[in-house]
């Protein structure tokens, strides 16, 4: 059936094709024929170019209906009869011809302009059959290239600059929106503060009672009073010339540094030992008796002073009972070791509580009398804590073992008068001994005694050497520390109630005597007019050493200066409050003296510190004088 | 008896003739102790929690394990001593000039 009628299509235009040629045919003749006449050529030919351009406009709309299909005359064929049958349903009447119309977007206007058209429209055709595939495979061929390939056009000026604005716009909008965003935030916080203003006294009063906020202040106060006491102006301008610049220090030569009091821990105490630190020079430590007045504080107070903060200790240790003489741990930094009154050695640390870590059993075994003096003696491996007792007791500990003493010794002395007891209120090692010591006695007379029977010698008191000379209890008893060209690490100072001082010099150890022998001072330092209550040599100055007294005088003397007098002698404090007990830092530079009014005052006694390189010879020469007055004297 | 403490060591800082101002604020910067005039007070307690705040997060960025425990701002008057806590700030302003 299709067959068929197709074939009488075929036929029909086949016709019409004739028909057509024919017609041209005709239409050449004439056109020859008229050649002549210009004019009207032309203005065939613009019509035949009119009719041309529209064609060709109808041609080009033809892709654009049907995008993307290469068609070839075949499948063109398809798509005429196709588009033929869609006519026929529709425009039964319309001829064939017009089935070659390219598409179904435009089937209403051929039905007006058909009859017009037909004869140029058909004389064409051949044309666009030629032309279609070719412009087909073009447009196939842009569809492969567009957007993806090539992107957008480059954008010119205009459009660059448009879009920077736009942008700016844009930021400028979200910096708008971020500055009222932050200012809402601000208001907010403003509210809250506001809101938070409100804190209520007794959320004030709960915040300040409550211990982290003491902690707090303990810890922050301390931090920024030792800033506040830095004394030096790490700005300062050398440019600016000051006219107030108050230049004092020159006239004297011991400078008054600082005295440390504290209103709820020292008052009405007295200060009974002081000590530096050797690992942090400056940090000492003072003990105090007990506070009479304030009934529930402890007995025995201990206190770390900073020279950097000057208005309160450090470090606050509590003990049960007064103690009498403290230090620290020359091998633990942070260790405080305090002999109390009630033969207690007591052991703090700065990273614990007020309260001692460790503290010996009040027990037989250990000290039942007050102690006055301790030593640490030995290396950092090996060392031992030596404390004497007022009964004549000797105790040897371990640091980190108080719960008895290694070893015990006491101190007996036949010839003594009442009782054997020797009443050890000082004692002194010389320099790196460990085994012998000299001990300063309630009677005056020093005594040398061995921790260790050796051949020739029991442990305890050497009965036959007797340091004869103080006419009152010893205070204080000091070898000489002697790092130099000479050792006169034999020699030794003791202090007096007598109102003097003393420098002995030890007898040998390794030559005890075997027969009761009285060893005289070398000299004696008479210039006090009270109690002298310590002494102490120089750890640096070979001929220098200290001296407090109970008009509250600190002394200096310079042994190769004068022997009479002290070079220096200068009231402390204000009250003349009697001195009990001084030291001197690890350079020697400063002393800290120790009041019984509770106040530990600071001395640097600047350049006086620092030996001269001849300093050791004449200590020599002088103690060869002395050595040699004190036989003559003796003799006489 | 701490609260003697805190006022004994809060007097101490104030009699310090190098201090001009001690303020104690908590970490919102509310006023816990103060001897400063209410306005300068406000002014300290709001700027300085800030300042403080900036400067936690900047040690704290440049090493998690770090942490801010003093900080000295040094002007041409004076120098803001400020030791920051947990819940509380110490602020203390002194005037070195008089060294």
């Amino acid at each position: 059936m299709e067959m068929e009628r197709r074939k009488e299509e075929l036929e029909k235009k086949r016709q019409k094709l004739a028909e057509l040629r024919r017609a041209r045919e005709e239409r050449k003749q004439v056109f020859s024929t008229a050649a002549q006449k210009q004019e009207e050529k032309s203005v065939e030919r613009s019509k035949k170019e009119q009719v041309e351009d529209l064609v060709k406009s109808l041609l080009k709309e033809k892709p654009i209906d049907h995008p993307g299909t290469p068609t070839s005359s075949k499948s063109d064929d398809a798509e005429s009869e196709k588009g033929i049958l869609s006519h026929h349903a529709r425009h039964g009447s319309i001829s064939t011809g017009y089935g070659f119309s390219p598409g179904t977007s435009v089937p209403q206007s051929p039905s007006i302009a058909a009859p017009r058209y037909i004869p140029e429209f058909s004389s064409y055709e051949a044309v666009i059959l030629d032309i279609a595939p070719k412009e087909l495979i073009l447009y196939s061929k842009e569809v492969q290239t567009t957007e993806k390939s090539f992107g957008p056009l480059p954008p010119n000026e205009d459009e660059i600059r448009v879009k920077i604005l736009k942008e700016q716009e844009e930021k400028e909008k979200a910096r708008q929106a971020a500055l009222e965003e932050e200012r809402l935030r601000i208001e907010d916080e403003k509210k809250k503060m506001q809101q938070l203003k409100d804190i209520s006294e007794d959320d004030r009063k709960k915040i300040i009672s409550s211990n982290e906020f003491v902690e707090f202040i303990d810890h922050s106060t301390k931090i920024v009073e030792r800033a506040l006491n830095e004394n030096y102006d790490y700005m300062k301008d050398y440019s600016i010339i000051k006219d107030n610049e108050n230049d004092d220090q020159s006239g004297s030569r011991v400078k008054y540094v600082n005295s440390f009091f504290d209103d709820r821990w020292t008052k009405n105490r007295s200060v009974t030992d002081v000590n530096w630190s050797r690992r942090n020079p400056e940090l000492c430590v003072a003990s105090y008796n007990k506070n009479p007045i304030a009934m529930n504080e402890p007995d025995g107070v201990a206190l770390v002073w900073n020279l950097k903060l000057l208005e309160r200790p450090e470090f606050v240790f509590h003990s049960q009972s007064d103690v009498l003489t403290t230090m620290f741990s020359e091998f633990h930094p942070t260790l405080v070791i305090g002999g109390t009154y009630s033969g207690q050695i007591v052991l703090w640390d700065n990273r614990s509580k007020s309260l001692p870590v460790l503290k010996t059993p009040l027990s037989a075994s250990g000290h039942t009398h007050p102690v006055y003096s301790m030593q640490m003696v030995g290396t950092q491996n090996a060392h031992n804590l030596i404390t004497a007792s007022t009964d004549g007791l000797i105790c040897s500990w371990q640091l980190d073992m108080l719960v008895q003493p290694q070893e015990t010794l006491e101190l007996v002395h036949a010839e003594h008068s009442k009782t054997d007891e020797v009443s050890v209120t000082a004692l002194g090692f010389p320099d790196n001994e460990t085994a012998a010591f000299w001990v300063g006695t309630e009677e005056g007379i020093v005594y040398q005694a061995n921790r260790y029977g050796r051949a020739g010698g029991k442990a305890g008191i050497n009965p036959y050497d007797v340091y004869k000379g103080h006419w009152g209890p010893i205070t204080g008893l000091h070898f000489h520390p002697s790092t130099g060209p000479y050792s006169f690490s034999d020699l030794y100072l003791t202090s007096s109630v007598d109102w003097t001082c003393k420098l002995w010099r030890a007898k040998s150890i390794s030559k005890p005597s075997t027969s009761p022998q009285t060893i005289t001072p070398l000299y004696s330092f008479e210039s006090a007019d009270d109690y002298v209550y310590d002494v102490k040599w120089s750890p640096k100055h070979p001929a220098m050493f200290a001296s407090v007294d109970g008009t509250g005088k600190f002394s200096l003397w310079n042994l190769n200066v004068d022997t009479e007098v002290p070079i220096v002698s200068t009231q402390v404090g204000s009250q003349a409050k009697a001195l009990n007990k001084i030291n001197w830092d690890k350079e020697g530079r400063k002393t800290a003296i120790g009041s019984s009014d509770g106040r530990v005052h600071i001395y640097d006694i600047g350049e006086l510190a620092h030996p001269r390189d001849d300093e050791w010879d004449i200590m020599q020469k002088t103690i060869s004088e002395m050595t040699t007055e004190s036989h003559s004297g003796r003799s006489k | 008896m701490s609260e003697v403490e805190v006022e004994e060591h809060f007097k101490r800082l104030t009699n310090n003739k190098y201090v001009e101002g001690v303020l104690i604020v908590n970490e919102d910067g509310q006023t816990i102790k103060s001897n400063l005039d209410p306005t300068l007070n406000k002014k300290y307690s709001d700027l300085i929690t800030k300042l403080v705040d900036h400067a936690t997060t900047c040690v704290k960025e440049m090493d998690e394990t770090n942490d801010l425990s003093f900080l000295r701002v040094r002007t041409k008057k004076h120098e803001i001593m400020i030791v920051p806590d947990k819940e509380y700030l110490l602020i203390v302003i002194q005037n070195p000039e008089k060294k």
